[in-house]
């Protein structure tokens, strides 16, 4: 119940990549072969551990399909994570990761974590996407990369806690300034005591730079 | 038992001098703070709440009811005016948000009220949108504060039908929020207070960087958020937790859909408002009329509770949502909604066929040991309790998602398959429709805490000194909770979330 941290994430990509089913995996640990069209967004929550600390992971899974574009658009803000997801059986989920990547560094702050998911690596005779080009992409675009498996669960659990790790290091560095909240990241009640005074007062300061 | 029964009251009793310090520290703390700033008055308003009494009488809790009603009637009264329409979208939706609130014994209204004067530009000013924003913190303070300092830029019925409107909602909602108890109202109440008194400085940060944003999701996150604090600190709070609203609202994800569809709110007054500043002469007063009926359709939606409604079978209930949906012209199912409201209502009927045999148990029991007969009802009141609260917390998420899935479905579609008179009547319409559930839902629960606490109430009375039948009054104040959230509900959403048939207007 009690958290240390809570960090947002956003999940974007093509249709069909297997956002939701990632997302079950992750929260319900299981897989549903066929799942409804994701209308708009959808929200899981799980809560890992990291350094000893409690993090709960607020996850909008967001729907893929073109026309819902400039709907999830709207939701990107705020998120200090997100999973880029493409289907490694299918070329052209990976030929759009441009422009999901423009989007979302243009929707969201320019601290947020990407995770590069190439997901369905279960389907290696229907694989159309090596992973090595995977890799070469986020290397070029700075962001961390891991091939998974819904259906499998093969490294779900990890690409959602590395990307934690991830943003909990950016915090550590002091990257991430963890009392604007149009960050995602958000305090829980187990820090809230010691930092309440803190954020109280850097919040005004910062008033002018918010969004939302 | 009646040691634990006793040191309970004995609990609850501390606790609430508890809060009434609390709440006296927050008016000195209100009074400083209200001083240092340049721009402030007076604080009557704000002043006044300590004196609401923290009564626990029952009869507290019908009072706001009539406040709330007059409540409604001056913002008609201050949104005739035509630069109301700059910011309908807003207003709109934060009426559609404040379905959920209700919860909140009033402070939707409050919130509400707060949003519209935010959002309530004059004419001339409908082109500068940072005009506005100032002119509106500005009357949401100057409400606050009991004085209008800079309200010029402002129409003046309209700062000060808000006025009004916050004072007493403000005031019914201290009153009912006192007498609530230690619960999920309360807390969301209290954090009303404080947002109107504006001693904290959270909410000054999150007004600083959310301008006119400091919407009804947030106030309920921070509710929550101040719950988990509680209950980080504190072991012992198992049945408060499974029994506090907010909390569980968020369990079902009710928090998410309510930010998410005020995003897409947000999104889409912004757009209404570039419209209409790109339009002119003729083509604009076409829109005028378009929007005022468009308000009109949503106004209508007038809603008092029948008392002799018939009860309305599960397939009936989804038939109803499902031809809505029809006449919205999008392709959803109220599955999930459906679901909750199933297993709620199974559940009651169960408790009802178990009500006699666990009376004839406890009798039984009695002439063995009363200790445990009472310990038993006890713990059905406080079952029948956290179930009421954890059924309204889920059915009240499910209807926010259902209005934010809706609400994606209509930005969604491309092609105008229906005028947006036709899909604002459906989502009034809509609201009607769940607001009655909630109602008809919240009744049976009360029935049933009824009969649970007059059960025990018997035995005290029966076995104890009638002094100690402080679990009855509990189980009372329960009742009076649990028909307060849908009451609110009922008035609450009257007007619809009329933001959703934004883009028909387009």
């Amino acid at each position: 119940m009690a958290y240390a941290y809570l960090f947002k994430y956003i999940i974007i990509g093509d249709t069909g990549v297997g956002k939701s089913c990632l997302l079950l995996q992750f929260t319900d640990k299981r897989f549903q072969p066929v799942h409804d069209l994701t209308i708009g967004v959808e929200f899981g929550a799980r809560m890992i551990t990291i350094d000893g600390k409690q993090i709960k992971l607020q996850i909008w899974d967001t729907a893929g399909q073109e026309s819902f574009r400039s709907i999830t658009r709207s939701y990107y803000r705020g998120a200090a994570g997100a999973l880029l997801v493409y289907d490694i059986t299918r070329r052209d989920t990976f030929n759009h990761l441009t422009t999901w990547l423009e989007d979302a560094r243009q929707h969201s702050n320019s601290n947020m974590v990407i995770m590069l998911i190439g997901n369905k690596s279960d389907l290696e005779s229907r694989r159309e996407v090596k992973k090595e080009e995977g890799e070469a992409f986020a290397r070029e675009h700075g962001l961390i990369f891991m091939e998974t498996s819904a259906k499998t669960a093969s490294n779900v659990e990890e690409a959602f806690i590395n990307t934690a790790k991830e943003i909990y290091e950016k915090i550590q560095e002091g990257v991430f300034d963890i009392n604007n909240e149009a960050n995602g990241i958000k305090i829980g009640p187990q820090h809230a005591a010691s930092n309440a005074t803190l954020a109280g007062n850097q919040g005004g300061q910062q008033a002018g730079g918010g969004c939302c | 038992m009646s040691e634990k029964a006793g040191s309970e009251s004995l609990k609850a009793g501390a606790s609430q001098k508890d809060e009434n310090g609390q709440r006296a520290e927050e008016a000195g703390s209100v009074e400083s703070s209200g001083r240092e700033e340049d721009e402030s008055e007076p604080v009557a308003l704000t002043r006044k709440r300590p004196e609401a009494k923290p009564s626990n009488e029952p009869i507290v809790a019908e009072e706001p009811v009539d406040q709330t009603l007059k409540v409604s009637d001056s913002t008609d009264a201050s949104q005739t005016g035509w630069g109301y329409w700059g910011s309908w979208g807003k207003s709109l939706l934060s009426t559609a948000s404040a379905t959920v609130a209700t919860v909140g014994q009033g402070i939707s209204n409050v919130i509400e009220k707060a949003e519209t004067s935010l959002g309530i530009p004059s004419p001339s000013e409908i082109s500068s949108e940072a005009k506005v924003v100032t002119g509106g913190s500005q009357s949401s303070e100057a409400s606050n504060t009991g004085g209008v300092d800079d309200s010029s830029s402002l129409p003046i019925s309209g700062a000060f039908g808000v006025l009004s409107t916050l004072s007493t909602a403000v005031q019914s909602t201290g009153k009912s929020v006192i007498s609530g108890g230690l619960d999920a109202l309360e807390f969301i109440g209290k954090k009303t207070m404080d947002v109107i008194a504006e001693g904290d400085p959270g909410f000054k940060k999150t007004k600083g960087l959310m301008n006119r944003n400091s919407t009804l999701s947030q106030v309920l996150r921070e509710a929550k958020e101040k719950e988990e604090q509680r209950t980080a600190t504190e072991v012992t709070m198992a049945t408060k937790k499974k029994a506090h609203y907010g909390l569980l609202f968020d369990e079902f994800q009710g928090l998410s859909h309510l930010e998410a569809l005020e995003m897409l709110s947000r999104e889409s007054d912004s757009k209404v408002k570039s419209v209409i500043n790109a339009l002119s002469g003729e083509e604009l007063d076409m829109l005028k009329v378009e929007l005022e009926q468009l308000k009109e359709a949503f106004s209508l939606a007038e809603f008092y509770d029948d008392e002799e409604e018939e009860k309305k079978g599960d397939e009936d209930f989804t038939k109803e949502i499902t031809a809505l949906f029809f006449e919205l012209h999008i392709s959803a199912k109220p599955d999930k909604l459906a679901a909750a409201r199933k297993s709620a209502h199974e559940w009651i009927e169960r408790l009802n066929v178990e009500a006699p045999k666990e009376e004839k148990m406890s009798e039984e029991n009695q002439q063995l040991d009363s200790g445990d007969a009472n310990q038993d009802v006890q713990t059905s009141v406080e079952d029948i309790h956290a179930f009421a609260i954890r059924s309204l917390a889920e059915l009240t998420a499910c209807s926010i998602e259902m209005f934010h899935k809706t609400a994606a479905l209509v930005l969604h579609g491309q092609k105008q398959e229906v005028s947006a008179t036709g899909r604002a009547k459906a989502l009034s319409q809509m609201t009607i429709v769940l607001c009655k559930e909630l109602s008809s839902l919240s009744k049976e629960f009360t029935t049933c805490l009824t009969t649970a606490g007059i059960q025990m109430w018997i035995i005290r009375k029966m076995f104890y000194a009638p002094g100690e039948c402080s679990q009855f009054s509990a189980g009372l104040q329960r009742k009076k909770q649990s028909s307060a959230i849908s009451k609110r509900w009922q008035q609450d959403c009257q007007p619809g979330d009329q933001n959703l048939t934004k883009t028909s207007s387009e």
